[in-house]
């Protein structure tokens, strides 16, 4: 006990054995670099086949890719993630504004620029679930929505091309160079530190609250049609997706061990494995959503060994997120 | 230890506050703080009885006139409540009420008639185009609902967030600006929302038919919203819950403070108000979408959280509610941060200025946000990055009064990390 107690204050004292470098070389840019490397392999797919089922493996795979950092809310991810994976969409958006490109045959999906400035409720990921997986979006091959999915699948590898220049490129420079005069946006190392920290608990909440609590709702009013990506089947897969991202993060950023981090990912593991429907449409059902809430309490207990094993260790509180507010 | 403890030790010390640490002294720090949310309240309550006063002489007496007053007089009572917005993070007493007085968006078709392109029920919500005022026997749910009486009862109990649905309001400021002005039906072209005082004409004349259901709607909404605005004041006057709870302890009334000032600014402000909308080129995704204020709404929220940094606020009335602030208690520890903070909360309220101005001159905010208008976008990302950038400068004050150990103390998971491995 007072050995430990000894060891902690030490590295309290130390807080730079953190390694944020490390975590950019080791997990996030290799991230980016597969994240670009699947969505240029979808537009390709859909290029050469536009039929839902001949994309959707390369649309699957473009996917688990990008929950590697799409859980990301900084630097070129701030903005750069809302228009790859618009979501939770609550007023229907992305439904109605597919709707108003088909109906018009929008012309936008000609050309690549000015389909980088639609809504982004038609641009991204859940553009894409909604299209491939929909049966109220069902297409032939040379018809309109065709194309669109061409123009989707184009957009997203031009955007995860530029996310990954920019990460590499810009970010990099700022997140490990706290301090140099050019650098607004981080002034010392645990600033830096704290802000990657502040990414590893937000995007554990957001899957705790909104991943599995939307489609949870209330236990007389349970929403599966609020599951992420719930056409798609991937509701499950992205909830494991983004606990197992934020353990790799974590690992990388600490170079110490992280036993309490590790039991608990293993704990949602487990819980995951007691659900049966992956995109959580079975929810309405009482047993089912027990299992629901124990894998949420089990992603929270994940977030709390975080604060724990690194916050706490290094002494620093998470800043602000984007998802602070409503 | 933290700074701050170190400060608070200091003050306890000196038996009181001495006259040389009163204006850096925590405790005088927040009573600032509360006297500044008691006025708000204070004059978002006076500004909404003015509002229902307007609102009686329209139903007393529908006109173009009174139609134009009763307008005015909620854009009158949006502006200090919009500043009062600041104490809603960091406040459980005022979030958990918050939704009762601003909730947005709404699904405006629950409460009224709406136009053909609005659409039907949705996946989301099946209750998205009821129509209440036109219909007196309602089914919510499944369940019957007995609505030929529309009373502030009803609204509150049985039509806000019917079937557990967010963006079912049925109260507050948006739902009054839904019946004072209707549905902006010009897109990202020019022109607000064009409801006729015909709306509220009695017998022949009433168009769009159940005026007097309308009428009705709208007073029990304005009583409605009086009533929360009235028990909101009480809790930041001098024997108030809201008051009592951020001068209990000290730090925690910093934390909140400083809560209040970053997640407005961040994630609530710049992401889910101003950058969202922009990204989703649609123009109901401005805040206040049926009366084309919204600049105003962003720059009296932006305001707001200068308000609580500088100790400082100007009343309806023009007078001024000042003292002990945090930005001389930040000055004191680092003047340089103090600047920093300050110079962004100055560069935010002229981005902010220069949306209002714009919108004055007749680029209303909506039209901002139609697809590709580079000028729209210039003007509000003005606003976003300035809100984003002004939130670092938040979180190293949090830093520098040695407030991150107390956000620590805050969490749960360290104040009892075995409950969370059973």
């Amino acid at each position: 006990m007072t050995r430990t107690l000894a060891l902690a204050l030490t590295l309290v004292a130390s807080p730079a054995l953190a390694d944020v470098p490390n975590a950019l070389t080791t997990h996030l840019l290799p991230g980016f670099h597969a994240f670009s490397t699947a969505s240029t392999a979808l537009a390709a797919s859909a290029r050469q086949d536009c039929r839902a089922e001949a994309v959707q493996p390369a649309y699957q795979a473009a996917f688990d890719a990008w929950m590697a950092v799409g859980d990301l809310r900084i630097g070129p991810s701030e903005q750069g993630a809302l228009s790859i994976a618009f979501w939770p969409d609550d007023r229907g958006f992305t439904g109605r504004t597919l709707s108003r490109m088909i109906a018009a045959s929008d012309p936008a999906v000609n050309d690549p620029a000015t389909f980088a400035e639609v809504s982004i409720a038609a641009r991204g990921f859940f553009a894409l679930d909604m299209l491939l997986y929909d049966p109220a979006f069902a297409y032939e091959p040379g018809s309109y929505p065709c194309t669109l999915v061409q123009a989707v699948a184009e957009d997203l590898a031009a955007q995860a091309e530029a996310l990954e220049t920019t990460w590499a490129g810009k970010f990099t420079e700022a997140l490990t160079n706290p301090g140099a005069p050019d650098n607004a946006l981080y002034l010392t190392e645990e600033e830096a530190l704290r802000a990657v920290y502040t990414q590893l608990l937000a995007g554990l909440e957001m899957t705790a609250d909104s991943r599995l609590g939307r489609p949870m709702g209330s236990f007389e009013r349970p929403r599966p049609r609020l599951a992420e990506a719930w056409r798609s089947g991937r509701s499950l897969r992205n909830v494991v997706l983004s606990v197992e991202a934020a353990q790799a993060l974590a690992h990388a950023l600490a170079d110490w061990d992280l036993p309490q981090t590790d039991a608990a990912v293993a704990q949602v593991h487990f819980a995951a494995g007691n659900i049966d429907d992956g995109s959580f449409q079975d929810v309405t059902d009482a047993v089912h959503r027990l299992h629901l809430e124990a894998l949420q309490q089990a992603v929270r207990a994940v977030r709390a060994a975080l604060e724990i094993e690194i916050g706490e260790r290094l002494g620093i509180a998470p800043g602000f997120n984007s998802q602070d507010g409503d | 230890m933290t700074t701050l403890t170190r400060r608070l030790g200091l003050i306890a010390l000196a038996l009181g506050p001495a006259p040389a640490l009163a204006d850096t002294d925590p405790a005088a720090i927040i009573a600032t703080y509360a006297d500044i949310a008691a006025a708000g309240y204070a004059d978002s309550l006076t500004t909404a009885q003015a509002l229902q006063q307007a609102v009686a002489a329209l139903i007393a007496q529908p006109s173009d006139e009174t139609l134009a007053a009763a307008r005015a007089a909620w854009i009158a009572a949006r502006a200090p409540y919009q500043q009062t917005e600041v104490f809603r993070f960091g406040n459980p007493i005022v979030d958990d009420w918050e939704g009762m007085v601003n909730a947005w968006p709404l699904d405006e078709g629950l409460i009224d008639y709406v136009d053909a392109s609005y659409g039907g029920p949705t996946d989301a919500n099946e209750l998205a185009a009821l129509n209440v005022i036109a219909t007196p026997q309602l089914t919510i749910a499944g369940i019957a609902v007995d609505a030929s009486a529309i009373t502030p009862a009803l609204i509150a109990n049985t039509l806000n967030e019917a079937d557990g649905i967010e963006t079912n309001v049925a109260r507050g400021y948006h739902a009054i600006e839904f019946l004072l002005w209707g549905q902006d039906l010009n897109g990202t072209g020019p022109g607000a929302g064009n409801r006729p005082w015909t709306d509220y004409a009695r017998g022949e004349a009433c168009t769009n038919d159940n005026c007097d259901r309308r009428a009705d709607y709208l007073q029990a909404a304005t009583d409605l919203l009086v009533g929360d605005l009235d028990y909101m004041a009480a809790q930041w006057a001098p024997n108030g819950e809201a008051r009592a709870a951020v001068q209990a302890d000290p730090a925690a009334g910093l934390v909140a403070m400083l809560t209040g000032m970053g997640s407005l600014s961040y994630g609530e402000q710049a992401g889910e108000r101003m950058r969202l909308g922009l990204m989703l080129n649609d123009p109901e995704e401005e805040h206040d979408c049926f009366s084309d204020n919204t600049h105003n709404s962003h720059y009296y929220d932006g305001l707001g959280v200068q308000n609580v940094y500088l100790g400082r606020y100007v009343r309806a009335d023009g007078s001024v509610v000042e003292g002990p602030s945090l930005s001389a208690l930040v000055a004191e520890t680092d003047p340089a941060l103090d600047a920093e903070l300050r110079a962004k909360l100055d560069t935010t309220m002229a981005a902010l200025g220069a949306i209002v101005t714009a919108a004055e001159g007749g680029f209303a905010y909506d039209m901002m946000l139609e697809t590709g208008n580079a000028r729209g976008e210039a003007l509000i990302m003005g606003g976003v990055n300035g809100l984003i950038d002004q939130t670092r400068s938040i979180e190293r004050v949090v830093t520098a009064l040695g407030l991150d150990g107390i956000a620590f103390e805050g969490s749960d998971s360290l104040d009892n990390p075995s409950a969370v491995f059973q």
